[in-house]
């Protein structure tokens, strides 16, 4: 390769790369965002610019409501995961280097499965007659069939929790592989125990991956509307489900794309975040 | 001052080593990376191991810090025995090839890292920390990252860590072997000073005999997993046991076979296909394969002290700034000798194809068997 070609190749590749983004990505985003400032007048859309829907979305509480349900459960959803995935890559960091490339494979084959089968499954589990009910009652841990465990905004979080579980364990789990292990022997050899160790380095080497996967988590839990249709019942409406629903029932795209821009917003906030605080100084 | 009737556990005053290997092995599955081998490392010495890739140098190193379990024999501290001991409650503390430096941490949480999971007070710490962060001269990179330092800068932060916690042995595995020839130099000098001031144990590992003999106490040399001989630089250079240790040391000008043909008070008369030869001090116990090493800069125009002589025709002389190297050629046998002389810029270098007369000192070289054991 001469030197002159050596000098434009990569440049050739960044338009092509950009342009593909561009085409394939921004543009159908852009164009669909931009319906959240037409309107609808008497079931046709109105192509005049406005600020109607935001005002809308401000000003009638049962938006809000809904919104910060969502934002909570979202939360709640990637704490709970933040803990499970830190026991779970652990777990499988501390087994022999063969079994540990077995688990990790195991780990990411739900994630090829289609969706809505893994929240039937889920569904399966958390009914009156489901695994749970059957299984702690064969325990006589429960003597009835619990119904709470369907149909409301626990079962949506339980759901996520667990469908979502291998987008945290994953990067916790590159971020332990990452630490050498001359660092975790240098600090017992320091004096260290095994919970110091824990805390004071592989805690810190690793939670630049546990902030990734809890972005990850709260993105994908927020904007979810198939869990909650299928597991959540009335109680379990979200905003996934409201925004879904401006598609559906009724028929307000620019409603509907208004409330997506907001969701927008706080996922790239909440991306910014996790891109200011999973890349810390030292790393820098 | 010595009391062994008491048992003072002051291992010095009664000659004991601070550390005592025993028949000490270490396997991975089938391969033996350390075939049972004894090693005592005396209070205060700087002491290296010293052999090519692979010969087990980190394998012992690791064994004795804990991280690798033996597979045999013993291992004391100060008389007492530490199989059984945790990493994180052996007496010692290591020095890491790669620094292995914590990346979250500053310099001064690196340094104070051992003072503070002991739970040590805050200002006790600072000062050691600071103490420890003068004696290394990194005072004004306190607050910097591992990443934001440069090799030498990270070598002696490891030191300091290392240093910390005020241990009577440091093992250190390599430690130079990043950096470069210059600053090498410098933090060889820097590290004997330290150790000869600390009054620390140093047990070091190096595949690099100019850097041990500069530095060391002793040398162990290791070959495959075994101790192949342990003794002061000054011994493994004059005196080396093997041709392996003769040929790490640079005693390259091999003959052989050899046969000792008397064995006087003070010297050897032995019988060699390029003629009999005289050396000092008695013969080696084993004479397997036995063969005279000669060091290339012991051999020079014969002389009064070089009383062994030889006929050699040249064959190549090639100045290399204060060394002149000239390869020779015994005619009858063919066998090669290189001659190390100092450049002298007034003589003119002997021709191609001359015959020389060359001598060696009967001290300046070493009769040396196949293997030391
Ligand atoms: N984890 C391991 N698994 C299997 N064999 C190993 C392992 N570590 C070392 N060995 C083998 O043990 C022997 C000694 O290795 P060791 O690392 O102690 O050598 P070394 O003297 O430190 O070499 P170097 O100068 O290259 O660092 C080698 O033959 C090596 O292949
Ligand atoms: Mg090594």
């Amino acid at each position: 390769m001469t030197a002159y070609a050596r000098m434009v190749r990569p440049g050739l590749a960044d338009c092509l790369l950009w342009g593909a983004a561009a085409l394939f990505i921004l543009i159908p985003l852009a164009s669909f965002l931009i319906f959240g400032f037409f309107s609808v007048v008497s079931n046709s859309i109105d192509y005049r610019p406005t600020l109607a829907n935001f005002d809308e979305l401000l000003s009638n509480s049962s938006y809000r409501t809904t919104f910060f349900r969502t934002m909570r459960m979202a939360f709640l959803v990637s704490a709970t995961n933040l803990v499970l995935g830190y026991a779970t890559a652990y777990f499988i960091w501390q087994r022999p280097p063969a079994w540990r490339n077995l688990m990790v494979i195991a780990l990411a084959i739900p994630l090829l499965m289609s969706y809505i089968i893994k929240i039937y499954a889920m569904r399966g589990v958390l009914g009156t007659n489901g695994l749970l009910n059957s299984a702690t009652m064969a325990l006589g841990i429960i003597d009835e069939p619990v119904s709470a465990l369907l149909f409301n905004l626990t079962a949506v979080r339980i759901t996520l929790s667990v469908v979502l579980l291998p987008f945290m364990v994953l990067p916790i789990y590159v971020a332990l592989e990452r630490i050498p292990a001359s660092v975790l022997h240098a600090a017992s050899d320091l004096g260290a125990s095994e919970i110091q160790i824990f805390a004071r380095v592989v805690l810190p080497l690793s939670l630049p991956g546990g902030i990734v996967g809890a972005m990850f988590t709260f993105v994908l839990a927020s904007g979810d509307f198939l869990a909650p249709e299928l597991v959540g019942g009335i109680e379990g409406f979200t905003y996934g489900r409201l925004i879904f629903s401006q598609f559906g029932l009724a028929f307000n795209w620019p409603l509907g794309a208004a409330l997506s821009i907001v969701l927008m917003i706080v996922a790239l906030g909440v991306i910014y975040a996790a891109r200011r605080f999973g890349n810390p100084r030292w790393q820098r | 001052m010595a009391n062994p009737e008491t048992g003072s556990p002051a291992a010095a005053d009664v000659g004991l080593p601070l550390l005592r290997i025993r028949g000490l092995g270490a396997r991975f599955g089938t391969v033996e990376a350390i075939k049972p081998l004894d090693l005592d490392v005396n209070d205060g010495e700087f002491l290296t191991i010293l052999g090519p890739s692979g010969s087990g140098k980190t394998t012992l190193l690791r064994t004795i810090a804990g991280f690798q379990p033996p597979s045999a024999g013993r291992i004391e501290f100060d008389g007492k025995d530490i199989a059984d001991l945790p990493i994180n409650r052996r007496p010692f503390n290591t020095v890491f090839q790669d620094y292995a430096l914590f990346p979250h941490m500053t310099v001064r949480e690196n340094v104070g890292f051992g003072l503070r999971v002991r739970g040590t007070a805050k200002a006790q710490l600072n000062d050691r920390v600071d103490a420890a962060l003068g004696i290394v001269g990194l005072e004004e990179f306190d607050a910097r990252y591992p990443s934001q330092l440069s090799g030498g800068q990270q070598q002696r932060t490891a030191l300091a860590r290392a240093m910390i916690c005020e241990p009577r042995l440091i093992l250190l595995d390599e430690p130079l072997a990043a950096l470069d020839a210059a600053l090498r130099r410098q933090m060889q000098n820097f590290l004997k000073t330290l150790q000869r001031q600390s009054g620390i144990t140093f047990l070091f590992v190096t595949h690099d005999q100019s850097e041990a003999i500069t530095m060391s106490d002793r040398i162990c040399v290791m070959r495959s997993g075994s101790i192949e001989q342990i003794g002061t630089p000054r011994e493994l250079y004059y005196r080396p046991k093997s041709r392996f240790v003769a040929a790490f040391f640079g005693a390259s000008n091999i003959v052989e076979p050899c046969r000792i043909h008397e064995t006087r008070d003070d010297a050897t008369i032995v019988e060699t296909p390029v003629g009999q030869f005289r050396i000092s001090g008695p013969p080696p116990d084993s004479s397997s394969g036995l063969a005279l090493a000669i060091r290339p800069e012991a051999l020079g125009p014969e002389d009064e002290t070089r009383v062994n002589t030889l006929e050699l025709e040249v064959v190549a002389v090639s100045f290399v700034g204060s060394e002149t190297i000239t390869e020779l050629r015994h005619r009858r046998t063919s066998q090669v000798f290189t001659m190390k002389t100092r450049s002298d810029p007034a003589a003119r270098p002997p021709d191609i194809g001359s015959i020389l007369n060359i001598g060696f000192d009967p001290a300046e070289c070493a009769l040396v068997t196949e293997a030391a054991n």
